[in-house]
């Protein structure tokens, strides 16, 4: 795993991808859908990532390494979670400094405990959705990518949805301060429960598909 | 001992077929695989990798089973597919800084030795290296893990002849000891006159022959002779040019009989290729 990631991040992930993550600034911004903060990382690093290795055929160079074909979407994998955990990992100090500024909370989602199982999620679905479709062709970029966006658009204005409608929501997934904590933490241990599912799952299918394409 | 046995190797595609490839290749010794563009020749070295779905025969190095033990044998397999074509922009050392993580018997003091033997420079980036060179830099990272096994394709297409003759005489330097073994496919036919000592030859899919390089020039004799000539002898010839003066084709060497009159000499690997290629598009009828 060390070398498959060490692999991705020296030759695929170009350093400016690294600043990505600050889009995490965004949660300070008042009154605010902050889901949007967190959806720059597919807006802008996964297309970019997954062109750059296309250019560069970095599918020719990694099955000339003594490595299974399933393993270059392994790689890719370990590359993709690793930079939404910094995505996510960045911006949680910001959302400690929204919490702290603005008190009264949002009139979206806050940016609180449950906000992050819930970006957890929507990554999950975002590598679901994206990585299956992808390698299909390991090639084709375009509409996986337009899929993925939305289907994480539509999960994260359906959240936003549930929280202002449904009699209850709100007070597992809104809110900010100590009592929150309690009742959102559930659902942070929910969201990376589901992150680490939905991304096993979408690993176990590229592979598949993968090992059918012919290079 | 036997590096390298091929078993039946078939692959479908929608206007192309691997029919039941089979070929081994023993230790020490260097296996050219020759055949026209478009022959399977890239495909079978894909699909013996694994990189291409086989749709049926095994794979065998060093006496096991490729696709149970091939995490383990890649460990002893260089392979390249015509010099470095990845990662263009990027400098040789960071490349080999991730190619050397991979390796359980990476030696970098052997790696050192062949970038200066090489004459490679590690701070230029492969799109600033020629064609040679790239060839070079994808056999330097082969060696330096202590490869058994090289499967190069088109290792000497694209370079000039002094950089061909230079590859061609580290290839025999590299399997003196006995150790390794080479099998690089090739269209440029005097290289393999040059250094192999067996040539497996492929057309449409198919291996035509697989042997020795001498016992194949051996058993063909290219023939002359003259149009009278031509329907008596037709049915043993595997295909022919017909000109003005007669016709000049290919022949098993034990099909040539005295009594016919034909004039026969020993051909090149280019007219033994050349002959197969018309039979299997069933032109001998000269193309003008």
């Amino acid at each position: 795993m060390k070398n498959l990631l060490y692999k991705e991040l020296a030759l695929v992930v170009h350093p400016m991808f690294y600043l990505v993550p600050l889009t995490g600034a965004l949660l300070l911004i008042p009154q605010w859908p902050y889901f949007v903060a967190m959806m720059y990382f597919f807006f802008i690093t996964v297309p970019n990532v997954f062109q750059t290795a296309r250019t560069a055929n970095d599918i020719g160079f990694t099955v000339m390494l003594p490595v299974r074909k399933r393993d270059v979407v392994k790689a890719r994998l370990y590359n993709v979670v690793f930079l939404e955990q910094v995505q996510i990992a960045v911006a949680a100090p910001f959302a400690a400094r929204n919490n702290a500024l603005y008190p009264e909370g949002n009139f979206l989602l806050d940016a609180g405990i449950a906000f992050f199982g819930l970006t957890f999620a929507m990554y999950g679905l975002f590598n679901l959705v994206f990585l299956p479709m992808f390698y299909k062709t390991a090639y084709k970029l375009g509409v996986p990518i337009i899929a993925a966006i939305c289907a994480c658009v539509l999960f994260a204005g359906a959240a936003e949805t549930i929280a202002l409608i449904v009699p209850g929501a709100a007070a597992v997934l809104d809110g900010i301060g100590p009592q929150a904590l309690a009742r959102q933490l559930p659902v942070l241990a929910a969201g990376i429960a589901l992150f680490v599912l939905l991304s096993w799952l979408a690993y176990r299918v590229s592979a598949r598909r993968f090992e059918r394409v012919d290079l | 001992m036997q590096l390298l046995s091929v078993q039946n190797l078939c692959k479908n595609y929608d206007k192309f077929r691997l029919k039941d490839v089979s070929f081994s290749l023993d230790a020490g010794y260097i296996m050219g695989f020759i055949g026209p563009n478009g022959a399977g020749k890239t495909t079978t070295l894909k699909a013996m990798m694994g990189l291409v779905k086989k749709d049926g025969g095994r794979v065998f190095v060093m006496g096991r089973d490729f696709d149970e033990h091939e995490m383990d044998l890649k460990q002893h397999i260089g392979f390249s597919l015509g010099g470095v074509d990845y990662y263009a922009k990027i400098p040789l050392r960071r490349i080999t800084s991730v190619v050397r993580r991979f390796y359980a018997s990476w030696d970098d003091e052997a790696y050192r030795r062949y970038i200066r033997r090489f004459e490679l420079d590690e701070d230029k980036r492969p799109t600033e290296l020629s064609g040679g060179m790239r060839v070079k830099y994808a056999l330097a990272l082969a060696l330096s893990h202590n490869a058994r096994l090289l499967l190069l394709a088109e290792p000497t297409s694209g370079l000039d002849p002094v950089a061909r003759d230079d590859l061609l005489e580290l290839f025999q330097e590299l399997i003196e000891d006995g150790e390794r073994s080479i099998l690089f496919s090739t269209h440029i036919t005097s290289d393999l006159e040059k250094c192999a000592d067996y040539i497996t030859y492929i057309e449409n899919g198919r291996i035509v022959e697989s042997r020795a390089r001498d016992e194949l020039l051996a058993a063909y004799r290219v023939v002359k002779g003259t149009p009278e000539q031509y329907s008596a002898v037709s049915p043993r010839l595997i295909s022919a040019k017909k000109h003005a003066f007669g016709f000049t084709g290919l022949m098993r060497t034990e099909d040539v009989r005295p009594e016919d009159g034909l004039a026969a000499e020993a051909p090149a690997l280019e007219d033994i290729m050349i002959y197969h290629a018309r039979k299997e598009n069933g032109n001998e009828e000269p193309a003008v």
